[in-house]
């Protein structure tokens, strides 16, 4: 508990240069390329391009989806992925990234997992505005349903920032972590039901196992808002089961802040 | 009216050293992985009073290093007690501690604002810190295509003007060229002689120290060897060394 206030006032009393930070890791990301703001475009795009490919044109799985085109449906999808995959492998990556906070300067480490996923949802929020345009040139305008999408965009970011929290203090202490996470990240993304509607699983035991996931979660979450039209009250277990895995994330969070915090300066 | 500034009270720092990253990374988890300590600093205890301006000799690896991350808070004591009174200037060694992808006066903004400057409050020091530096056209120019040199000079130039209470100098007037280093032992003793600040210098220098410091500390393999006079301290130290 005690714990939690000192993040919490840490953050606070760092407020304004968590917006600073965050903003430097937008310009940083994306300059000192010649194309640069048009790279957040240019790779969600071609990776967008790749997968439509493989499943519309390759695998003719294409046609509709719940009455969508399945271009509609997997940009709906795919697209609140790329923060969370950025997020799980930058994410873990992050106090690394930023060591010279960590060990050249007084900083407090708890907020830079929070700069860097504000970071991300910058980019994000981008282009998922983009998707609704491209919903509205399909002939779908918003709707009341989109109401719910911040809501959901918004636990994504708590979530996956906690997560990151959590992991950047155990990447900092072992390159080894930081390297399984990136090998797992492949078996993330084709396990969660990004790429296929995790709602038309069949078997019950199979589909409940899947909503357990985090990711296939808020994927699908995301899907409710422009395609399938549920508001999440509908669907009060799956928000629960995702409450209770946001808490364990705190927990754990808390575990390796307080174990490693010290520790970090002295091994990066 | 003498207040104290930075006071450590019994200080320990012990590392733990594994044999290697994967046993560490268990060592998270488990409490059975061997490893073997070492103690960098041994209940080291002094007192610092504001305004004084302090010289720390010791060999290599003797713990000045990580007296002074301790200090800027950086690293933390396993047991004892550090208490600090004001801003520390906080650039440990002057060639590191930038972002490399920035531009040097990009840079001078990071670190003011971390630091908790207002953009108004840098802007006024702005000038001064490029000036300094006197790194010309390169100040535009990312830090990453900097040389030690260039780096040590931005990160003497923020350290100096960014007005701390107390000014950490750590090797730093062992990079750059004599023009420069000169330029800085003016500025340094500017600082001390002007402004109420506290000077902690840690150096391999004698000569140059004595010109700063009335106080000298002496650490030995991490223990407090001697504590006083400038004078005497210089006189234990070189004997540490064999001179």
């Amino acid at each position: 508990m005690k714990t939690i206030l000192k993040i919490l006032k840490e953050h606070f009393e760092y407020r304004t240069q968590i917006l600073k930070l965050a903003k430097a890791d937008l310009v940083k990301t994306y300059r000192g390329s010649a194309l640069g703001w048009s790279w957040a475009v240019i790779k969600p795009t071609v990776t967008i391009f790749v997968y439509w490919f493989a499943f519309s044109i390759g695998l003719r799985a294409g046609g509709q989806v719940a009455g969508f085109p399945f271009f509609l449906w997997l940009i709906s999808g795919l697209v609140p992925w790329f923060y969370m995959g950025d997020m799980i492998t930058g994410g873990t990556n992050c106090i690394r990234k930023y060591n010279y906070l960590v060990n050249k300067m007084k900083f407090p480490v708890s907020t830079i997992p929070t700069f860097v996923s504000m970071s991300n949802m910058m980019i994000n929020l981008i282009l998922i505005v983009i998707v609704i345009a491209i919903f509205w040139i399909f002939g779908y305008p918003p709707d009341i349903y989109l109401l719910q999408l911040p809501f959901y965009l918004l636990l994504s970011f708590i979530f996956f920032t906690l997560w990151a929290f959590f992991a950047s203090f155990i990447g900092a202490m072992s390159k080894d972590f930081v390297n399984l996470v990136r090998s797992f990240i492949t078996a993330v993304f084709w396990l969660s039901g990004i790429l296929w509607d995790a709602d038309t699983i069949t078997n019950p035991v199979l589909h409940r196992f899947l909503m357990l996931n985090p990711v296939t979660f808020l994927v699908t979450g995301c899907r409710n808002c422009f395609i399938n039209k549920i508001w999440f009250w509908d669907q009060p277990k799956r928000l629960m089961y995702f409450a209770v895995l946001t808490i364990f994330m705190i927990i754990i969070g808390l575990w390796s802040y307080r174990k490693l915090r010290k520790e970090i300066p002295d091994v990066l | 009216m003498s207040k104290t500034v930075i006071e450590l009270k019994n200080v320990t720092k012990r590392y733990k050293l594994y044999k290697n990253d994967k046993q560490r990374l268990l060592g998270i988890f488990f409490k059975n992985i061997p490893f073997k300590e070492k103690n960098a600093v041994n209940n080291v205890s002094f007192k610092i009073e504001k305004g004084e301006s302090v010289a720390i000799f010791g060999k290599n690896g003797a713990g000045k290093s990580t007296i002074l991350k301790m200090i800027t808070e950086v690293t933390f004591p396993t047991n004892g007690k550090i208490t600090v009174n004001g801003r520390v200037s906080a650039l440990l060694e002057l060639t590191s501690g930038f972002d490399p992808e920035f531009t040097g006066r990009e840079n001078i903004y990071l670190k003011g604002q971390i630091l908790g400057l207002s953009n108004k409050e840098i802007k006024k020091v702005e000038q001064t810190i490029v000036d300094f530096a006197d790194l010309e056209e390169y100040i535009d120019q990312p830090v990453r295509t900097y040389s030690s040199g260039m780096k040590a000079r931005l990160g003497f130039s923020i350290n100096v003007n960014i007005k701390p209470d107390i000014l950490i100098v750590d090797e730093a007037l062992s990079v750059g060229d004599e023009e420069f280093k000169n330029k800085c032992v003016n500025k340094v003793n500017e600082i001390i002689n002007n402004e109420d600040v506290t000077l902690l210098f840690v150096t391999h220098s004698t000569a140059v120290a004595k010109s700063f410091c009335k106080r000298g500390i002496v650490m030995n393999k991490g223990k407090k060897q001697f504590d006083g006079d400038i004078d005497a301290a210089i006189e234990e130290y070189e004997k540490n060394i064999g001179k």
